[in-house]
């Protein structure tokens, strides 16, 4: 097949000859013209490709400069746009090549961590390639908890900072030096590197965005001694349209319809949706297979929301991560994942050993690693699902077809009642209390959110439900799956950048908030009009709950002595912290403020201005009570004398 | 007051009385079979998320567990009205603010 592809891509076969060439290897007519029919979109997710002009600007070319220069000349060869970074002296020669090359937009973050999250927010938001760099290791360290993000989440992001030892002194334990440096982030990284000299400082910066940007994406770590970004050099600086692997690979068909034939022969098959599918942009697709099958869909925790929510096939986000969390369907008998990476965080797997499952995605890594997979499907998602409904297409009859209407009738009974039911969330006897209860506040968010905003959730224990997200031209989700807080306001930063015409709106609990508020400075300096909204009950809500589950009936719960929750005494102001960044802010207390606030806001970003909404919001959980327990230390009894 | 009048007092008291009593059993009744369902309900449904040590040490009142479960509902619990106040009536009981059990057996 590979042969037949690349003649009729390369123009040595004909169409026909293709197709016959196909069928010879075993395919169906339908699933050949699908593969066929996909060819011409090749080049999707090549992200860079499209950027450059290669009419205009030579795939190589020969470039003399600063070690410096010669990196700011690759990233514009690699179709970055936007350089995220912190203050750096050591790489004052790359700065001196921007001067001239107004391509190059550097952003200045006033922090790493929320740096290098507002980076990963703008390639999330617009799948386009970006660079975050910090000042040598001690930057780096900062940065670290949101490559980790990146790592998890398999954001193609990009991380450069220098070894602040020169290589002539390097192994001294000199100032900012570690050894090694470009080893600590390893296990974070696909690809971790340090140029041995400056002219391997456009090759390095190659390979590092090749390897982020091959799926699986993921970030990748390029290094080398501060000198060389002086020094003067010779090098190739080579277009990403000429060292992009454009990895787009198909499933083999022979398991592709092995899985079709599965899928037809089970009782109730259950689809599991994730985030391969909306970066290869396939959301159409995945509902269309879901619709010739009349499948429930669910989803386990993703970043993104990969199935439209009022999609009468939707049965929900399995709420404890597992597929028998689902309230139903209880009797599936086959479930298949669309690029769900299945993260498992208990014993037991996602999917009972009992139950069929086929597995497609370029993950290959992940996949059978936990799962007993009956069918693996390793492709681009994209692909896979054109060649999977090109199969089912074929094999279904008047039977299979109508079993999947009855099964559809079957799934919208169910969806019809959930949703139903799920409008009595507003009979909460504490629905109308001040301050506010969490789901209050979501669904007031939810009322006033523009039918295409973007909602950056980074609120711990909060659920975000009444949105009805729909990733095709409806409200999008992105979820801080990683987990390393202090992402939510970066990140919005980052996707208002990339997506200026959406509304954005960071929904960010106190905790989380207090970890990463930097970016809100870059909000009010790039006029990036993000409206924040932080749920501020003055605790650590989730942890203060799981630390009690993990032990039931201990001295915490019986003396009340929760050491590790609370956040009051003194209760923080959160608008104050945004004025200090220059955003405005308020605090509200009810839910009759937080609509007026609501309303302010958007006057505020209709105008390009930034607002953030501290909104105080009640403690729920085991054990709190009106004044929790706070530490009896005060450092003014314990000084001797009066200073 | 006549012996008739009389008459009538104690068969209308006695009728209060019997009315009373079945009302009062009545209600009990309600009440025990709720707190079953309730108690069935909770174990079936919160055993779909959580194990009990979740929520076995939270000692609240019956309103403040109805609110416990609609939270759920933001979080993918499918419960209906009924099913909630159920769950509630039983929590407000068997681990309302003075009770001493420690979990559902």
């Amino acid at each position: 097949m590979r042969d037949a592809v690349t003649g009729y891509l390369t123009k040595t076969i004909s169409r026909r000859g293709f197709l016959d060439n196909l069928k010879l290897a075993g395919m169906t007519v339908t699933a050949a013209e699908g593969v066929l029919s996909s060819l011409n979109s090749a080049a999707q997710n090549t992200p860079s490709l499209s950027n450059n002009n290669s009419t205009e600007v030579p795939p190589v070319k020969t470039f003399q400069g600063s070690g410096g220069a010669c990196f700011a000349e690759q990233l514009m060869a690699c179709g970055v746009k936007y350089v995220f970074g912190n203050s750096a002296s050591e790489d004052a020669q790359f700065y001196d090549a921007l001067v001239d090359r107004p391509q190059l937009n550097y952003i200045l973050t006033p922090h790493e961590g929320p740096g290098a999250a507002m980076a990963a927010g703008y390639i999330k938001a617009s799948q386009e390639p970006a660079i975050v760099m910090q000042a040598g290791a001690v930057g780096l360290m900062n940065a670290m908890g949101q490559v980790f993000n990146a790592y998890k989440e398999q954001t193609p992001l990009v991380i450069y900072s220098y070894r602040t030892d020169q290589s002539r002194r390097a192994g001294r334990d000199g100032f900012e030096e570690i050894a090694n440096q470009e080893q600590v982030l390893q296990p974070l990284t696909k690809y971790s590197w340090m140029a041995r000299g400056p002219s391997m400082i456009a090759e390095t910066t190659r390979h590092a965005f090749k390897s982020a940007w091959t799926p699986p994406h993921g970030p990748a770590y390029l290094t080398w001694h501060s000198d060389h970004t002086d020094e003067k050099t010779r090098t190739e600086i080579i277009q990403q349209s000429h060292f992009d692997t454009r990895m787009r690979v198909r499933p083999n068909p022979v398991e592709i319809e092995r899985a079709a034939r599965m899928l037809l022969d089970a009782k109730m098959p259950v689809l599991i949706v994730g985030d391969e599918i909306y970066k290869a942009k396939a959301v159409a697709k995945v509902v269309k297979l879901a619709e010739m099958l009349g499948m429930p869909v669910t989803q386990m925790r993703q970043m993104w929301v990969n199935f439209p929510e009022a999609h009468p096939l939707w049965v929900g986000n399995a709420p404890a991560g597992t597929l028998s969390s689902i309230t139903w369907p209880k009797n599936y008998d086959l479930a298949i994942n669309i690029g769900n990476k299945m993260q498992h965080n208990g014993v037991q797997p996602i999917v009972a050993r009992n139950i069929k499952f086929i597995d497609m995605r370029i993950d290959y890594q992940n996949m059978g690693k936990v799962m007993s997979t009956d069918v693996p499907l390793v492709g681009d998602v994209a692909l896979g699902l054109d060649d999977l409904i090109a199969a089912l297409d074929q094999l279904m009859n008047a039977r299979s077809k109508e079993i999947a209407t009855q099964r559809t009738i079957e799934v919208k009974k169910f969806t019809d009642r959930a949703r139903q039911i799920f409008t009595g969330i507003v009979n909460n006897p504490e629905w109308n209390n001040a301050p506010l209860i969490a789901d209050r506040v979501t669904w007031e968010v939810a009322q006033f959110a523009d039918k295409d905003a973007i909602i950056v959730h980074e609120a711990g224990s909060v659920a975000m439900h009444s949105f009805n997200f729909n990733p095709v031209g409806g409200r999008e989700l992105f979820f801080y799956y990683g987990g390393h807080l202090g992402s939510g306001v970066g990140t919005s930063a980052g996707v208002k950048l990339a997506r200026p015409h959406q509304q954005v709106i960071c929904m960010v609990g106190d905790g989380s908030f207090l970890f990463g508020p930097h970016a809100l400075w870059n909000m009010a300096r790039l006029e990036l009009p993000v409206i924040t909204i932080v749920y501020n009950n003055h605790a650590y809500g989730g942890p203060h709950s799981r630390s009690i589950a993990n032990v039931p009936s201990g001295r915490m719960v019986e003396t009340g002595q929760f050491v590790a929750s609370y956040l009051g005494n003194p209760d923080m102001n959160m608008a104050h912290i945004a004025q200090g960044f220059g955003v405005k802010a308020e605090v509200v207390s009810n839910s009759m403020e937080l609509k007026q606030a609501l309303s302010r806001a958007k006057l505020s970003t209709m105008d390009g201005k930034p607002y953030l909404i501290d909104v105080q919001v009640v403690r729920r959980g085991v054990g709190w009570t009106e004044q929790p327990w706070v530490p009896n230390i005060k450092g003014s009894k314990q000084k001797a004398k009066k200073t | 007051m006549c012996i008739f009048n009389q008459a009538k007092r104690w068969i209308f008291l006695f009728l209060i009385g019997v009315v009373s009593v079945n009302i009062n059993a009545q209600n009990l009744t309600e009440s025990i079979q709720s707190s079953e369902t309730g108690r069935e309900l909770v174990l079936n449904k919160c055993s779909q998320c959580h194990t009990d040590s979740i929520w076995r040490d939270q000692r609240q009142d019956e309103r403040a567990w109805e609110a416990t479960m609609y939270r759920m509902m933001g979080r993918g619990a499918i419960w209906t009205r009924d099913e909630i106040k159920s769950m509630s009536a039983f929590l407000g009981v068997d681990f309302g603010n003075q009770s001493t059990k420690l979990k559902v057996k």
